[in-house]
């Protein structure tokens, strides 16, 4: 059933006409997310051009019961922006201004629409940077950013975009505008801004954000280091860290992972290598420089087969290129592929590693590990081909990998969030009283279950439908964003 | 007056008991360190004395985190983590008075080195929390990188006892620094401001960064790293802060002692913009303070009499105020204006203790 023309006719007096969609056509670059087995085409897309409009447009949708999916640039993995049939998808593109940064207070205040890399861009200037660095950074939202509680591979040290948020406005689903969050750390009773970060849109829009800057690092320093096994490369990661270093970054990569890497972008790995760690340190230079002669050694003693240590920015850049490039690199060696988002204690890496080759084996189906090492959080990339009829079998070990996460101790999600891709498994993560309690808090915000209703949290109508294959993002055949 | 029930719940069952079959208005209390903060207590059936819920469930150093029952005190952790190089990078005054991590949460209490660390609410990773009804509800878990479900430790966060009752909590941990260093420098608070932005400005990374109303004013600038690495830069930033000299004693004492104030002066909690901050504590006329100067947070003494007014200008400079302290029989209001999410502050409220049995008055007048 379509939205009635009263609806249409209401939003079109809050915004310009031209700025509702609804040529069926048009919508349809809207059905899907970075999850792009899942479709849905939107009855209606609003392009509001500023935060005005996004909270009449929100009242309009409000008045009529409509439900509605904030979009940001649509990366998303999780399906979280996915338009909810007979709803409206309100995009924020167009709120694209850098309000202002602040130097002297180290923040800037951005429109949703601004991209991660945009806020880092801004703040350069004055030796400044926004620090969660999530490798869709190019083109992903501060807003979705938000709603995801988005990481990237330096979160381990500096934390993830909850950590760096001051707070937000935000357009509520009654259409009432608050502020969540203050100037400082220092609030005034519960941390609804806190609440309201890694709701993945389920509790209102924001539409501007005030974020903090940190200064540039005095010093980088990045080695990649080969491995004669993967539990080797885990034991450096785990005397890294007891030996007291926080480096910026630990990344892990595997045999496929790195031949997949080095196929597509000649970063200098090793072909045929059980395991590869990238480490990075960063910090004042007498600190990064006492501290890498300690990883250098520690590698050392667990047997690297080689070290190469970044000499240059472009060797660094380089390094850094195939581990991002590896994600999308795997594409090269399996038609299809499923990509997953656990995470482990850092302590049971080997264990889970060794669990998954051997899910892998008896599904008969290859598993190539590219990962978040220092924090546990996996992105196991499950090879099948589609043609030979090898779907169920890969999407069935993906979402047992999810659930062996889980059982190990972990988590669901690390960085990709619920959305509709996991609603259903999170009763594996989480009890009844406990997801009855999330609803509870849902309802607080969102009343009459019209902010993208349906994902996060399971519902049975949800529950009954099943995903579709991973495909690659557009932007990523295109090379404008990498997955890290 | 009628008598007022003290339940003193082992475990989780029990508190989750006790919740369900104590009729009326409950009062949560871990070591009662914080037993002014916000808003005055209504008068309560029954006070859920958490303190016999203490000690560590399990400690795992190689992914350094520690979950521990929410009537430990934070202290109590110490020696266990220390074995292994490792604490819970949170330096707020009463700690040391044997403040329980539940406590730390639900008041949303931090120290100096938060311009690094962040508060409570950046190191919990997971909580176990029993509401009004008796519903045991999780979330988080014990991994540090985690996004699946809403993050109910944040709603605990600053909820003073009114939401639920944090029975079990879960925390990322951080190395021990090899080595520390504080320098001071003497200065009123305007220089200090300026040495401080001149900090900030630079690769110096300090970890604390903050002004004390001790004799004429001290500002102390704390960086923390590895044997080799400090001396260099404790040299450097001698070199910015033109002097400064390493405290013989330790400086951070006095700090906490002006953080927790005096029993006859009003304590008020005040977060601003780092650059409104110097004129803001200067305005409201505190007898004493201590300005974080990187992290916009300041405690400051004052007359009651003055709290109101306070609120009203650190609103008015775009700033958060919340009352730590009142003297006793002193009328000073806890909060200033409402925040604008007043609406949904009172909704989540509704949600999750619709009878109003937790806290009753904490966040008077706003709900
Ligand atoms: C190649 C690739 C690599 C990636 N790498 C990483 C990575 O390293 N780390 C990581 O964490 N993620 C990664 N992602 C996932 C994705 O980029 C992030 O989740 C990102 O934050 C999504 O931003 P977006 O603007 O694309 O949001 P969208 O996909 O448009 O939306 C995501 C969610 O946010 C909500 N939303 C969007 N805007 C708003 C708003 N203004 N207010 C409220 N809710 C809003 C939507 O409703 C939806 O639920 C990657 C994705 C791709 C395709
Ligand atoms: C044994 C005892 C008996 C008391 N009897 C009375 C009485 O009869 N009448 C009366 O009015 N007051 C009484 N109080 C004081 C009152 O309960 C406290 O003012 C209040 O609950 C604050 O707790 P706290 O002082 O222990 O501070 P903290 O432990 O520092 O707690 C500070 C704040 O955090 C909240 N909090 C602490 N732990 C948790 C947790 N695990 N989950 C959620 N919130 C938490 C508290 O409610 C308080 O708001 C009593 C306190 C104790 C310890």
């Amino acid at each position: 059933m379509a939205l009635d023309d009263r609806v249409r006719t209401a939003f079109t007096r809050v915004l310009d006409p031209k700025d509702v969609l609804s040529d069926p056509v048009k919508c349809r670059a809207y059905e899907c997310d970075g999850l792009t087995g899942y479709r849905v085409r939107p009855d209606l897309v609003l392009l509001p051009r500023d935060a005005e409009q996004v909270a009449a447009a929100v009242r309009v949708c409000h008045e009529f019961g409509v439900p509605f999916v904030a979009r940001g640039a649509g990366t998303g993995l999780s399906g979280g922006a996915l338009p909810v049939a007979d709803g409206v998808v309100i995009s924020l593109a167009r709120l694209k201004k850098v309000l202002a940064v602040d130097p002297v207070n180290r923040r800037a205040v951005v429109q949703p629409g601004v991209t991660n890399l945009e806020i880092t861009a801004a703040a350069a200037p004055h030796g400044l940077y926004y620090a969660p660095d999530p490798s869709s950074q190019q083109v992903c939202t501060i807003g979705g950013n938000v709603a995801e509680n988005s990481g990237g591979a330096h979160c381990l040290k500096y934390g993830f975009t909850t950590n760096h948020v001051l707070s937000c406005e935000v357009v509520l689903p009654d259409g009432s505008v608050v502020t969540l969050g203050t100037d400082t750390a220092e609030q005034a009773g519960p941390d609804l801004r806190g609440v309201f970060l890694g709701s993945e849109g389920t509790l209102g829009i924001t539409t501007s954000v005030t974020v903090r800057l940190l200064r540039t690092p005095e010093s980088v320093r990045t080695l990649l280091a080969d491995f004669p096994s993967v539990a080797s490369a885990g034991d450096v990661v785990s005397d890294i860290v007891s030996a007291g270093i926080v480096p910026a970054a630990v990344e892990m990569m595997d045999t496929l992972a790195i031949e997949a890497a080095e196929e597509a972008v000649h970063a200098g790995y090793t072909v045929g290598v059980p395991a590869a760690l990238v480490v990075e340190l960063d910090g004042p230079v007498e600190e990064c420089d006492a501290q890498f002669e300690l990883v250098k050694a520690i590698c050392e003693k667990h047997g690297c087969t080689r070290l190469h240590i970044a000499g240059s920015p472009e060797e660094r850049a380089k390094i850094w290129k195939g581990r991002k490039a590896a994600f999308a690199a795997v594409g090269r060696i399996s038609p299809d592929y499923f990509v997953q988002d656990g995470v482990v204690p850092r302590t049971r890496l080997a264990e889970v590693l060794d669990r998954i080759a051997g899910m892998g084996t008896d599904a008969g189906l290859r598993v190539a590990n590219v990962f978040h090492a220092g924090d546990g959080n996996l992105h196991p990339l499950v090879l099948y081909s589609a043609a030979a009829g090898e779907t169920e079998r890969a999407e069935r070990l993906s979402g047992e990998i999810a659930e062996l996460c889980v059982e190990m101790g972990g988590s669901l999600s690390g960085e990709h969030g619920i959305g509709t891709d996991k609603a259903c498994s999170m009763p594996k993560m989480f009890g009844e009283e406990d997801l009855a309690t999330m609803h509870r808090v849902r309802h607080a915000f969102d009343p009459d279950g019209i902010c993208n209703p349906g994902k996060v949290l399971p519902t049975p109508r949800l529950c009954g439908e099943r995903p579709g294959k991973y495909k690659p993002h557009p932007l990523e055949e295109t090379g404008a964003i990498e997955r890290l | 007056m009628k008598t007022t029930t003290t339940l003193r719940p082992a475990d989780l069952a029990e508190v989750r008991d006790a919740v369900r079959d104590t009729p009326g208005r409950l009062a949560v209390a871990g070591a009662g360190t914080a037993a002014g903060w916000a808003g005055d207590l209504d008068t309560v059936d029954a006070v859920l004395d958490l303190s016999a819920l203490s000690g560590v469930i399990t400690h795992n150093p190689g992914d350094m985190t520690v979950s521990a029952h929410a009537g430990t005190p934070l202290r109590a952790l110490t020696d266990e983590l220390a074995e292994h190089g490792q604490h819970v990078s949170l330096d707020a005054a009463r700690i040391a008075d044997g403040a329980t991590l539940g406590g730390l949460v639900a008041t949303g209490d931090s120290g100096p080195s938060s311009l690094v660390y962040g508060t409570m609410r950046d190191l919990v990773i997971g909580v176990t929390v029993v509401l009004a009804d008796g519903t045991v509800a999780r979330s988080g878990g014990h991994v540090i990188k985690n996004v699946a479900g809403y993050d109910l430790a944040k709603l605990l966060h600053g909820s003073h006892g009114t939401l639920g009752v944090l029975t079990e909590i879960v925390l990322r941990l951080h190395p021990v620094p090899q080595r520390a260093a504080t320098l001071v420098v003497d200065a009123p608070l305007a220089r200090a401001a300026e040495l401080a932005a001149r900090v900030l400005e630079g690769p110096y990374e300090p970890v604390a960064l903050e002004w004390i109303s001790h004799g004429s004013g001290q500002l102390l600038v704390r960086i923390e790293g590895t044997d080799e690495a400090l001396p260099a830069r404790v040299q450097r930033l001698q070199e910015v802060l033109d002097g400064g000299d390493e405290a013989a004693d330790d400086p951070w004492l006095r700090h906490a002692e002006l953080t927790r104030g005096s029993p006859e002066a009003a304590v008020l909690r005040i977060g601003a913009r780092p650059s409104v901050l110097p004129a803001l504590v200067a305005d409201v006329a505190a007898d004493a303070a201590t300005v974080g100067l990187g992290t916009g947070v300041a405690t400051v003494s004052l007359p009651p009499h003055a709290v109101a007014e306070a609120h009203g200008r650190v609103h008015a400079a775009g700033g958060t105020s919340q009352l730590r302290y009142r003297p006793p029989g002193a009328d000073a209001p806890a909060w200033g204006p409402p925040p604008s999410a007043l609406a949904v502050l009172r909704a989540v409220k509704t949600e999750l203790d619709p009878d109003g049995r937790f806290g009753p008055g904490r966040f008077s007048p706003w709900m």
